[in-house]
């Protein structure tokens, strides 16, 4: 070896050092961060900016809360969000239950049943409500031939309609966040009661409701948060007393004079959510926002410390000895057919509610009528004729592919870089990382496209097609994040040992052991992006303009202006889609669950 | 026996706390049911998890289901709680069917393999939980808790909960939930099968104990065959979902009916030999090495083949030949610590395991060394 090798092997640490820090995994959460700083955080903060830009910081939000219409329609979106999030734990828990406790077939059908709809756009489930309880609907129909009404009366446009309404379309996010916390349970240990002598409720009552409570809070708080911010159903199912606070700032939008007191509306509901979402997330860990386990959890938690003050124990405990196991002990004489059946009605029930509206329209998309109407007349392909040769539905269809396909591309991008980067990097604060690439999720939609809308002005992005794609990756990128950092967390890191031990460089490592496993999760989670921006509606009613129209937004037009049968079509279609890209990502959601539930 | 004796024993050593409250606990104690299995099926789909199974369990025995996994064990022992329904066949606990008694009904105790400890609950509060869901009034219920904490050694960690524990005393608080009610039936699924070899060990010793004192039928699964000759009375073998053979320890470690319990328990060889002649119960076989030998049968078999199982350990070995001996090549020899594994080839080809107990006089042979090997009689058995 020369002394000029020598030399050069002596210069090397510092190069290395270089390199080094090049190659920091954390580094991979860079593009992310920047993309949602610009387009998410700046907006969101410029928002706030106007809202406080009055005479005096605080005389917009006077006026939001001295206008008894607002006041009272923030009254009324609490009431009907509680109430929603309370009917979906009902009717969510017994579902998930029952989920937990079929075998086979049994299981993947209702599985199914309750995961399709997840990912079928909220207004075509709630266009499938109107079509359901129309005047020429089956329902009516069905009440009439019964004879329970004379005639077909109006079931929609109330307060009815719009809790139902949301109701359905939030109930497969309680079951499933119910559904993970219930499978988590180590299965004997309802049989350890069983053998103890409980019998099914008081199994249920001792065992499974208090480990299954965090995940039945997780399950309330995510319904309730999403209920808030709801916009299209209310509108769409809702009479004019039904008005939800969401509905305000659209209905603002388009006056110019309102700048200012439409923010202060936006950072109203803004701060309702982020509020929820702290108080939540200080008691179950901000990871219950996606399905995450609470880190600290595995610490063990010190049995009850005497400290509580034993009047208040020995209280409990008589009142516990007087009625409580008395009772519980009543219950274990009920057959034990009994909890099996009221967790089989309730849960079919709402597999009915999920399953019946989208069956409904696809057999109306088939329909030989000229208007809405069930059962159909006759069978034909009309209307799929007139979809198909509609240069206008056509052009939002492509339209809507070419944004959808642009928009999950930009998620896969940043969402993968940034997956890699907080699961591979040692970065602290990780936790906060994370929080903030998925708080998107909880922002209600009619709040970030109002804040989009003015830094979209002022770009010259309304209208085109790039800056629609960006908007709607931002929704997509926490579904990239949390889809491939739980994949990326199911990589055995012993393989990659193996291979690096055996001569892989690093690059060749991630090529040959990484990405295969991944690849699964990868592929889920473009399609996942893809069909969160093909479904968008709330964003794009900000951001489009009247030459960039969207699938959604000419379903949007048509259900306000004349509910037709080419609705149903495009239903069907959607249906059709889901169903296809859920059985190609059938494995992977396997895979996945089981890496988020480890 | 009474209050001094539990004193004292607190003062002093492990084992004497075991014994005393033990001893009180057995005074006032009822003998365990007898169950009885009569044809009993169960499948999934095409696969027979139980098959035509009929076993009859005497009061206060210590039954244990034996067999590979995917032998039925579990699915046997799931019957009898009560987890699943029979297709067929019925079961019989004190000569009443159980057949429409929901599990929570039978009053059985169970210990499971994941421990199944209730996390919500503090290890006195998941021992209580049977006496509560039985009725017994709070006072009672906490005797009877101390009581049984105290028998499993657990009376410091009463108000832990199981997460701060360690897996051999949280399976030792799923024990005192099992037994707290002083059930008929206690039923053990693989409970041991979690925990480290000494730890097993110690545990297996005091479910013994226990099963001497308390008298209830216990009905233990385990894939552990060590396990299944330390612990129990009797032993039922099972493979594809049926009984192979049932029988006391010994009887299934000596005269095993078939290949596979000679083989399932316990190392074996399996010498293949031609009959020769037979005489009373006797029988002379010849294997392919030549070696003529004697071995005892219960079976009438008297011409053509056999296969005969002679342990490890029955195998007498020297250096030198002896009366009646054939002599191997060494292909393997480990030393073990109290015992040499030799595996050696004799001359038909046939491969023989050997266990001898080390001894001063004995060098660890060599790989291609010479010995000569020999049995008697009494030391192998034919298998039918």
């Amino acid at each position: 070896m020369t002394s000029a090798s020598i030399g050069a092997e002596a210069d090397r640490p510092a190069d290395l050092d270089l390199v080094r820090r090049l190659k920091d995994p954390a580094l991979l959460l860079l593009p992310a961060l920047v993309f949602l700083a610009f387009i998410y955080l700046l907006p969101l903060i410029d928002l706030i900016r106007i809202s406080v830009s009055g005479p005096s910081w605080s005389s917009y939000f006077a006026r939001v809360f001295a206008i008894p219409l607002y006041w009272d329609s923030l009254v009324r979106t609490m009431q009907i969000s509680v109430t929603v999030a309370g009917l979906c734990l009902l009717f969510g828990y017994p579902t998930a239950l029952l989920i937990h406790r079929s075998r086979g077939i049994a299981q993947a059908l209702i599985a199914t049943a309750i995961v399709l709809p997840y990912f079928i756009a909220i207004l075509i489930r709630t266009y499938a409500w109107m079509v359901l309880l129309g005047r020429n609907g089956p329902v009516n129909k069905l009440l009439v031939s019964i004879g329970i009404l004379s005639e077909p009366a109006q079931l929609l446009f109330n307060r009815g309609t719009v809790l139902l309404g949301m109701a359905a379309v939030l109930l497969p996010l309680m079951v499933l966040t119910i559904y993970s916390s219930v499978a988590r349970l180590d299965q004997s240990l309802s049989r350890a009661a069983m053998a103890s002598g409980a019998g099914p409720i008081a199994a249920f009552w001792r065992v499974l409701l208090p480990l299954t409570l965090p995940g039945m809070g997780a399950g309330f708080l995510l319904v309730f948060v999403a209920a808030i911010g709801f916009f299209i159903t209310p509108t769409l199912l809702g009479g004019p007393g039904d008005q939800m606070f969401a509905m305000h700032i659209t209905q603002q939008a388009d006056s110019v004079t309102s700048e200012g007191f439409l923010q202060a509306l936006g950072v109203v509901l803004l701060a309702i959510t982020l509020a929820v979402v702290a108080v939540a997330g200080r008691f179950l860990g901000f990871e219950f926002i996606w399905g995450g386990r609470k880190l600290t959890e595995a610490t063990p938690k010190t049995a009850s410390p005497r400290a509580t003050g034993t009047r208040r124990r020995t209280l409990g405990a008589s009142a516990a000895d007087l009625i409580g196991w008395p009772l519980l002990r009543l219950f274990g004489r009920l057959p034990a057919s009994f909890g099996t059946w009221t967790v089989r009605l309730m849960g079919g029930l709402v597999v009915a509610i999920l399953i019946l509206p989208i069956i409904v329209v696809m057999i109306i998309s088939f329909s030989s009528a000229s208007y809405l109407t069930f059962p159909p007349p006759g069978f034909s392909f009309r209307w799929y004729e007139q979809f198909f040769s509609d240069s206008n539905w056509m052009r939002a269809f492509w339209t809507s592919l070419v944004v959808a396909a642009m928009s999950a591309a930009i998620a896969i991008v940043l969402g993968a870089s940034a997956a890699l980067g907080i699961v591979r990097s040692s970065i602290r604060g990780k936790s906060t990382i994370m929080l903030l690439l998925v708080s998107p999720i909880i922002v209600p939609p009619v709040v970030l496209g109002l804040s989009l809308y003015s830094l979209f002005l002022r770009f010259d992005l309304v209208g085109s097609v790039f800056g629609l794609a960006a908007a709607h990756a931002i929704g997509g990128l926490p579904i990239v994040v949390v889809i491939l950092s739980a994949s990326l967390q199911g990589v055995d890191s012993r393989l990659e040992q193996a291979a690096a031990v055996h001569g892989a460089s690093s690059l060749t490592v991630f090529r040959l052991v990484t990405l295969p496993a991944i690849m699964p999760g990868l592929a889920a989670a473009t399609f996942f992006a893809f069909l969160h921006s093909f479904d968008e509606l709330v964003l794009t009613l900000f951001l489009s303009s009247a030459e960039l129209k969207t699938l959604p937004l000419m379903l949007w037009g048509d259900v306000n202006y004349r509910l037709n049968p080419v609705l149903a079509v495009v239903s069907t279609l959607e249906v059709l889609l889901v169903v296809a890209g859920l059985a190609l990502a059938r494995p992977v959601l396997a895979t996945s669950r089981k890496a988020t539930t480890q | 026996m009474g209050e001094p004796a539990a004193q004292r024993a607190m003062r002093s050593g492990d084992a004497n706390v075991r014994t005393s409250p033990i001893g009180r606990l057995k005074e006032r104690d009822a003998i365990g049911s007898r169950i009885a299995v009569r044809d009993a099926v169960k499948t999934y789909g095409s696969f027979h998890a139980v098959d035509r199974i009929s076993i009859d369990i005497e009061p206060g025995e210590f039954i244990t289901l034996l067999g590979p996994s995917g032998s039925g064990k579990t699915t046997l022992l799931n019957l009898v709680a009560g987890f699943q329904n029979l297709d067929s066949g019925e079961i019989l606990v004190d000569g009443k069917p159980v057949h429409n008694v929901p599990t929570h009904k039978r009053g059985f105790g169970m210990v499971f393999q994941s421990y199944a400890l209730f996390p919500n609950m503090t290890v006195s509060q998941n021992v209580a939980f049977p006496l509560r869901m039985a009725g017994v009034d709070r006072a009672t219920a906490e005797r009877r808790v101390a009581e049984t904490l105290e028998i499993m050694r657990l009376t410091e960690h009463a108000a832990k909960s199981p997460s701060q524990m360690s897996g051999g005393q949280q399976q030792r608080v799923a024990i005192a939930r099992a037994i707290v009610r002083r059930p008929k039936v206690v039923l053990m699924d693989e409970p041991l099968s979690a925990l480290d070899r000494r730890l097993r060990e110690q545990i297996q010793i005091e479910i013994r104990d226990l099963h001497q004192t308390i008298g209830s039928t216990i009905l233990f699964v385990t894939h552990d065959q060590g396990e299944a000759l330390t612990m129990s009375d009797r032993i039922a073998v099972l493979n594809a979902g049926r009984i192979v053979q049932i029988g006391r320890p010994l009887d299934i470690y000596r005269h095993p009916t078939d290949r596979f319990v000679a083989s399932f328990v316990g190392e074996s060889n399996l010498v293949e030999a031609e009959i020769l002649q037979k005489r009373g119960s006797t029988l002379t076989l010849k294997n392919r090495a030549g070696y003529v030998f004697s071995a005892e049968s219960r079976d009438t078999i008297d011409v053509g083949r056999a296969t005969v199982l002679v342990r490890p350990e029955r195998i007498a070995v020297s250096n030198e030949p002896t009366a009646n001996s054939t002599p191997v090549n060494v292909t393997s020899a480990i030393f073990l610590g109290e015992i040499l594994r030799i595996e050696a080839q004799m001359e038909g080809g046939e491969q023989l395991l050997i266990r001898c107990t080390d001894m001063a006089d004995r060098p660890l042979p060599a790989v291609g060394d010479r010995l000569h090997v020999s049995w008697g009689a009494a030391d192998c058995w034919v298998l039918a």
